[in-house]
């Protein structure tokens, strides 16, 4: 750490002789000489059925996975409506799916919107599917009855009035969507660089909406991205996964999980991280001040969709724990993540442990991974689904005694 | 130069986190007799500095681009209807297809010009155009090739991505070349041009 931030100020101090070429982005400050790591590549076609690695999936015993649904690029975040279609949006692809079960068994995908930027964000309110897209929020009523023939949606996006792509730069505007216990629509709204000086009120934050997009409420400030977050199932506290900064060390930061008990909660990005000052944005505060994460997740493993395990199919050990998809790291050397971890909670709801829980993804003996998890999905029926993004694919988790 | 090679390919090797799917260049060559080679030519040497050369591009970042333009997201008109309605498979044996032609350099090359070589070494060095691209910049997966590409067209592309016209798959090389001036852009583009 200290050596990190020893090379830092090197940097720093070296950056004036530098000052007539063109200046460093502050993004690339702290990347080390030499350094390939880059992000991965996205699949965004098809993977056959035989190339979906659900044979590489490891559950703890009396746990199986099996394939939900395939052949559908990119799919991320899931929300499922009444009648039990699952809903699943995406990123660089632009589509949402519907994936509807058919009598036998099998699944039925069709693309419901298109050409959208980066529609990761679904929450199903009765019967309306809420797609957030950026800034956009477009509301589809009645949609699971009109699959086949989708009528153009409501469009709510002046009234949610969230910054646009180009005032995030491109950086951080995809959006993760969830519905709360008081039928609020909570969002993130993304720091619009790695790490820089932002306006607090408006970037880095937990947001929560009427669902006609009125009564914009700051839930927690200084939360770097959060692209997963669920109400606590008994005392109803928004929980909420982040990804931390790149380029400060393989080691450092660790990506976090939040637990906000009061709307308004300041967690410190960009001065703190993880609960350690940044070496670069610290400004002087004292960490102390701010809100500390609950638990660590892990330097760079991306956790990003999470929900509490309210079935009753899984053992009684799981009820009402986080269930946390992590997509895998790429500004680290070697691979950590690209699995699900359960965070579990005592009474007083102060997380005890994080375990695994569905491993099999990341080859470290060849650092390459077979897939990327980046939601879970509680179906009525107690199973768990799991999206993945790289394959494409969503796997089912059952339980047999 | 042999080292730079061979260290090109482990890295673009270990990049390769998933087993490519069975993309068949055969039938790559006849979509592209149909589709593409109008412009990009049939060995994939567009001599139109306009429109970018495509032999020996990545596979990886043909791939990419293509579904960005057949969904509509990265639009560009001349695109539009070349890759409408082309299936995943079809777009996999495109890119297969153009990946596997050897790469040249441009007929039209402008002459090399010593200051703006100079010029774009520091520029790159400074913005670790090579920690992506790879030293010899030519690309691994997603990342594209840049040596033997119109410089009008790397200069083009770079103005896109600083002027926020152009997003990629992610936003990597926005903040790469954010703040760079036009003549920043053009020692760069000179620079990646003249590679060998």
């Amino acid at each position: 750490m200290k050596k990190l931030v020893m090379g830092l100020t090197a940097v720093m101090l070296a950056a004036p002789a530098l000052a007539q070429q063109a200046p460093v982005p502050g993004w690339a400050v702290g990347r080390p000489e030499g350094s390939t790591l880059a992000p991965h590549a996205p699949r965004l076609t098809v993977t056959p059925l035989a190339e979906v690695p659900v044979g590489a999936i490891r559950l703890p015993p009396g746990f199986q996975a099996e394939v939900f649904a395939h052949g559908i690029p990119g799919a991320r975040m899931m929300a499922e409506g009444p009648r039990g279609t699952v809903f699943a949006g995406t990123r660089a692809i632009g589509r949402v799916y519907a994936i509807s079960r058919n009598p036998d068994g099998t699944t039925r995908t069709r693309i419901i919107a298109e050409r959208l930027v980066q529609p990761n964000g679904l929450v199903m309110i009765g019967d309306s599917l809420y797609v957030l897209a950026a800034n956009r929020v477009l509301r589809y009523d009645n949609i699971e009855a009109n699959l086949d023939n989708v009528p153009a949606p409501v469009e709510l996006t002046a009234a949610f009035a969230l910054p646009t792509e180009q005032e995030h730069g491109g950086n951080h505007h995809w959006k993760f969507a969830s519905l709360g216990p008081d039928g609020r629509i909570y969002t993130n709204v993304g720091v619009n660089c790695n790490i820089c000086e932002f306006d607090r009120d408006k970037f880095a934050l937990l947001v929560s909406f009427n669902p006609d997009g009125s009564g914009r409420r700051i839930e927690a400030r200084g939360v770097r991205n959060s692209v997963g977050m669920a109400h606590h199932p008994i005392t109803r506290e928004l929980w909420a996964t982040n990804n931390g900064r790149d380029w400060a060390g393989n080691e450092w930061p660790n990506d976090t999980l939040h637990r906000v008990r009061q709307s308004g909660e300041d967690h410190g990005f960009p001065y703190c991280t993880a609960g350690d000052p940044d070496p670069q944005f610290n400004a002087g505060r004292n960490c102390n001040q701010f809100v500390k994460p609950a638990a660590l997740m892990g330097p760079h493993t991306a956790a990003l969709g999470m929900r509490f395990y309210t079935g009753t199919m899984f053992p009684e050990q799981y009820r009402n724990q986080a269930f946390i998809a992590r997509r895998g790291s790429w500004n680290r050397d070697k691979l950590s993540g690209y699995d699900v971890v359960v965070a579990h909670t005592d009474a007083q709801g102060n997380v005890t442990r994080v375990e695994e829980f569905l491993t099999g993804f990341r080859d470290d003996a060849n650092q390459r991974f077979h897939d990327r998890p980046v939601d879970v999905h509680v179906m009525r029926d107690g199973s768990l689904l799991v999206a993945g993004e790289q394959m494409g694919a969503i796997y089912r988790i059952t339980y047999r005694r | 130069m042999r080292l730079g090679v061979t260290l090109a390919a482990v890295l673009a090797a270990a990049a390769f986190s998933l087993p490519a799917a069975a993309a068949d260049p055969a039938r790559g060559a006849v979509v592209a007799a149909e589709r593409c080679a109008a412009c990009h030519g049939m060995d994939g040497k567009s001599n139109v500095a306009e429109i970018p050369r495509l032999a020996g591009q990545q596979a990886g970042f043909i791939t990419l681009q293509m579904i960005l333009f057949r969904e509509g997201i990265r639009q560009v008109p001349a695109m539009q209807a070349p890759t409408e309605k082309l299936s995943d498979t079809d777009v996999e044996a495109v890119a297969a297809y153009f990946a596997s032609l050897p790469s040249a350099p441009p007929e039209d090359s402008t002459p090399r010009d010593a200051a703006l070589m100079a010029r774009g070494q520091a520029i790159s060095a400074a913005r670790n155009c090579g920690v992506c691209h790879l030293p010899n910049y030519a690309g691994r997966a997603q990342m594209p090739r840049l040596t033997h590409q119109h410089e009008a067209f790397l200069a083009h592309t770079m103005t896109e991505y600083r002027d926020g016209n152009r997003v990629g798959i992610d936003t990597q090389m926005n903040g790469a070349v954010q703040g760079l001036s036009d003549a920043d852009i053009a020692a760069l583009a000179h620079y990646l041009a003249h590679q060998d």
